[in-house]
């Protein structure tokens, strides 16, 4: 039982880090492959807060506290990369931040105070399923008003067509740094709920292969659909852990599942499940 | 009368190419104009000098009396030159409304921290530009239309919908890129009728590139002909019709 609501919670988890890609990816057109960086980000800054500053609040203040502050630190680096980064366009911008999502990770692994490769532990078991959930409405609730107001209209422009927003008044580098930043700092809020689901966080967690995941996450719900997101993230843990009942050899062939499972996907309905729509609750209350 | 827009020996080169060169155009408020030349004349480079795309070798653009070279296209659109595209560039899978609703983005007065709490401020303001939007396609007649997605229009109506939202951005003066490119005799004619009638209702200057003669010549008050990035005439349409640098550029000259 313990387990099985580990799980929902780690889905909860995902569903943040999906929809925070999806915001960068999917809405604004920026193709990022980072993400797992700033989630570490998220995670090593929201742990140290709540194991070195070791207030005597009670626990979830502190937790709250920490997402406060791993959002903070994670839209900082979003900054400290999106910047130099996003004059890039296109495969060069995936690269790019492929680079630096790789740099954060070296980083840590070379820092001693958060435990360098053999990991940070200690971490105290903060994150419930109340409070992960509770973030992921908030997540929902502030990337759907952003997507009603004009400040998202401007972000989905840049996909639609850069050169045409920029005409129409729209600082289109001012904007795709927005979404950048806003989406790096909820990864970050992911992050240190992951930190305090797990107790234990090394470098290793946050390998190159995670941002690929949250991307596969994405593209299956559909680049483009918060809704899309959401169910990706759970049908993303959920095959990975319906592959178990086959047994570890097909565990361990997972990637290859994966990848068929892309291939599949581009065949039968490239836009991703859910396209670029969204369920009915993402559009309540816009007028078209 | 004071002039909206000059370019000073405006220049640009690619490399070894001068695309444009010493180029000295006057727009005053309220004026119709045309630029025409054969093609690779330089006609759109020169817009894209105007709007910021480019940013001249030489010589300067001044809107106003002030100097914008250095300025981003964004911000020279918040100046007042909008702007629309040879190929068509609307945003082509949101509604005929929300391409409304982003030309008016730099109207829209409210900051991120409102939209996201949306609070009275936020819902003041979005129904203020919507109902100012809603307007604006009311006059082009695309109001009935205004959920559908931009690329389902029929290309008369993306036309129409293009202007409509470069006048959303509350421009001084409109640039049209071959506004009755790839229309029909009928939809050209009532064209014609729009840009005039644009430039009385929004008193807005017109400047347009165009290669059908037939609107240039009836829709522009002055013309500028360009060849090989020189400009080689300038006049109302009567005099440019006769003036012989013309004819040579377009009809080229007859070997003795």
């Amino acid at each position: 039982m313990d387990y099985i609501l580990h799980l929902i919670l780690l889905c909860g988890i995902y569903m943040i880090l999906a929809m925070s890609l999806n915001l960068i990816n999917g809405k604004c057109g920026q193709f990022s492959l980072g993400h797992a960086g700033f989630w570490a980000v998220g995670a090593y800054t929201g742990a140290s807060f709540t194991v070195f500053t070791g207030w005597p609040l009670p626990g979830f203040l502190m937790l709250f506290l920490s997402c406060i502050v791993s959002f903070l630190c994670a839209a900082l680096a979003g900054v400290l990369i999106g910047v130099p980064c996003l004059r890039l366009r296109g495969d060069y911008l995936a690269i790019a931040t492929l680079g630096f999502g790789e740099i954060i990770r070296i980083i840590i692994i070379n820092m001693d105070v958060v435990g360098g490769p053999r990991g940070f532990t200690d971490i105290p078991k903060l994150s419930n399923l109340f409070w992960t959930y509770f973030w992921v409405g908030i997540t929902i609730l502030t990337f759907r008003n952003l997507m009603h107001g004009t400040h998202g209209r401007a972000i989905i422009s840049i996909r639609e067509d850069e050169i045409a927003a920029e005409s129409m008044g729209i600082a289109t580098f001012k904007y795709k740094t927005l979404a950048f930043v806003i989406g790096a700092g909820f990864a970050g809020i992911a992050g240190t709920l992951f930190a305090h689901a797990q107790q234990f966080i090394s470098p290793q967690n946050f390998i190159f292969m995670w941002s690929a995941y949250i991307l596969l996450m994405i593209i299956l719900g559909g680049l483009g659909s918060f809704t899309g997101s959401i169910i990706g993230a759970t049908l993303f843990l959920l095959l990975g852990e319906a592959l178990r009942f086959f047994g570890e050899t097909v565990a361990e062939y997972r990637m290859i599942i994966y990848a068929l499972l892309l291939v599949l996907l581009m065949l039968l309905r490239p836009q991703g499940l859910f396209g670029k729509g969204e369920l009915k609750f993402f559009w309540k209350g816009s007028k078209t | 009368m004071t002039t909206l827009l000059e370019t000073r020996k405006a220049t640009m080169r690619f490399g070894g190419l001068v695309a444009v060169s010493d180029l000295g155009l006057e727009i005053f408020p309220s004026d119709l104009v045309g630029i025409i030349g054969p093609n690779g004349a330089g006609k759109t480079t020169v817009f894209n000098m105007i709007t910021g795309h480019y940013r001249p070798s030489g010589g300067d653009i001044l809107l106003e009396g002030r100097s914008i070279v250095k300025y981003r296209p964004a911000h020279i659109t918040q100046k007042g030159i909008a702007r629309t595209f040879q190929n068509i560039r609307l945003f082509k899978d949101l509604s005929v409304l929300d391409n409304i609703r982003l030309g008016a983005h730099h109207r829209t007065g409210y900051g991120l921290l409102s939209n996201i709490l949306c609070n009275g401020k936020y819902r003041r303001e979005e129904e203020r530009i919507r109902k100012e939007s809603l307007e604006l396609l009311k006059i082009f007649g695309l109001h009935k239309k205004h959920d559908h997605l931009s690329k389902n229009l029929p290309y008369g109506e993306q036309r129409k919908l293009e202007i409509a939202r470069a006048l959303a951005t509350d421009p001084k003066i409109l640039l049209l890129d071959e506004p009755a490119a790839g229309m029909n005799p009928k939809e050209t004619k009532d064209l014609t009728g729009l840009i005039r009638w644009v430039r009385d209702e929004f008193k807005v200057a017109v400047l347009l590139i165009e290669h059908d003669m037939r609107l240039v010549m009836e829709v522009c008050e002055r013309i500028y002909v360009l060849d090989y990035g020189k400009m080689i005439a300038h006049g109302g349409p009567g005099d440019i019709q006769k003036d012989p640098k013309v004819i040579e550029a377009y009809l080229g000259v007859q070997d003795e």
